[in-house]
């Protein structure tokens, strides 16, 4: 008899056909980018979407052609942080225009279409048990979108991750091997613990992971000005990643992000002072990628 | 998944499919060495599963338990319009061919996005010249 692999094609279906067509446009769709950069961490909170969208702000005024794709469907906040209101996806000649934050930085997120006040849902045959089959159908809205935005010519697409540790692996092998990483985490041991474990399941992954950066590592006391600890965690962290930089918390950045608002309105930030070397940081790690063997 | 005839140890092939009905889907498959048919009947789980994974059974391109747009709740609300406001808009046959090849599950919000955006500078029709003015507007 027969085997599965003794047999050619699968009678009709086409549903393997289908996902290998799927993969083949949206590896086509991103010919263009010559950096896909995701954002990670695996702990919620710790200030991903901050990182992501600043990031590549700054990146973008250091004259790269930059884009971010809010994969956090369920939460997406990039949006917000982009200063965007509700502008609407427009089709283009052949598929999506990329929607663009006032200060020309293209963003994709639902945040953009769907109010705060809703949650994303999805219709099915499966009333109820969406516990069943959301991943999947996630994964695949994201694939469309991937291979349906008119992403252009550019220099890096950073990829806004959802929390939890499982994520970090499944977006490993859904964005592809040329897809680097970067996780963010807060120095708490708890923060520590979860983006360990993100950072072993990308260790048996063929993605490269630039490094980590610390968020809210301390707060600058307004009374002695000195920098004192937001978190009691001490000693090294449990994974062999280089430190790409740590930022500390400001009130005025996290009320920044909230507004929308751009890094120029906070130029005494300490915090925004401490985001320049970190892009600076990544585009060092990334131009080094390429000149791998 | 692959059907395979075992009295003839050859593979079976897509005969037809319907559905899905009350979340089933109905495909047979059959032999064309000793026309022996066989159907697969899915369970909800088992439909939605595949519908998932942006796939259509079959070649034909007929709806193989793909799911319904999942913003259809979103876009009744979002059409109401304010009062005194234009009834809404017409679109032609190019915008929405336009409209029909983005992802179907944000067309319903760049429907009533577009709309909005129509309404807001007098047009009473979406054609492409309303979409190049609105990618223009929104900075795209």
């Amino acid at each position: 008899m027969k085997t599965y692999h003794d047999i050619t094609g699968d009678g009709g279906s086409n549903v393997l056909e289908q996902v290998a067509e799927q993969q083949a446009l949206t590896e086509r769709a991103l010919s263009g980018v010559r950096w896909m950069l995701a954002i990670g961490s695996g702990k919620g909170g710790v200030g991903k979407s901050t990182m992501t969208l600043h990031l590549a702000a700054l990146l973008q005024a250091r004259g790269h052609r930059i884009a971010v794709l809010d994969a956090d469907l369920n939460g997406p906040t990039q949006a917000r942080l982009a200063g965007m209101g509700a502008v609407p996806f427009v089709p283009s000649d052949s598929g999506l225009a990329l929607p663009r934050s006032p200060g020309g930085l293209g963003v994709v997120s639902l945040g953009a279409a769907v109010p705060e006040t809703e949650a994303v849902q999805f219709d099915s045959v499966a009333k109820g048990d969406s516990h069943t089959w959301r991943a999947t159908r996630e994964f695949t809205l994201l694939g469309e979108l991937l291979r349906t935005v008119e992403w252009g010519e550019l220099d890096c697409l950073l990829i806004d991750l959802p929390p939890g540790a499982e994520r970090t692996f499944q977006f490993a092998e859904f964005l592809g091997r040329r897809t680097a990483f970067v996780l963010v985490t807060i120095p708490s041991e708890l923060s520590r613990g979860i983006v360990g474990r993100s950072a072993a399941a990308l260790a048996d992954t063929p993605n490269p992971v630039l490094g980590y950066i610390e968020n809210m590592s301390g707060y600058y006391c307004a009374d002695c000005g000195d920098l004192k600890p937001l978190f009691p965690a001490s000693g090294e962290v449990g994974w062999d990643l280089p430190c790409l930089g740590r930022v500390p918390f400001d009130p005025g950045l996290a009320a920044l992000c909230d507004r929308g608002e751009s890094l120029e309105r906070l130029p005494d930030s300490a915090a925004v002072r401490a985001l320049g070397p970190i892009a600076d940081e990544l585009l060092g790690r990334l131009r080094a990628l390429e000149e791998k063997p | 998944m692959k059907f395979l005839c075992v009295p003839c140890d050859q593979p079976m092939k897509l005969v037809s499919k319907s559905g899905p009905d009350e979340g089933s889907m109905s495909l047979v498959y059959g032999c064309d060495a000793c026309g022996y048919e066989a159907a697969m009947l899915t369970n909800a789980f088992e439909t939605q599963l595949v519908a998932s994974l942006g796939v259509k059974i079959g070649k034909s391109g007929a709806d193989g338990g793909e799911s319904k747009c999942p913003f259809t709740g979103m876009v009744q609300d979002g059409t109401q319009t304010e009062a005194g406001a234009p009834e809404g808009v017409t679109w032609t046959d190019g915008a929405i061919a336009r409209l029909e090849s983005i992802p179907s599950f944000i067309r319903p919000m760049a429907k009533n996005g577009i709309e909005k955006f129509a309404r807001e500078h007098g047009y009473v029709e979406v054609d492409e010249n309303v979409l190049a003015e609105a990618r223009s507007h929104f900075g795209m």
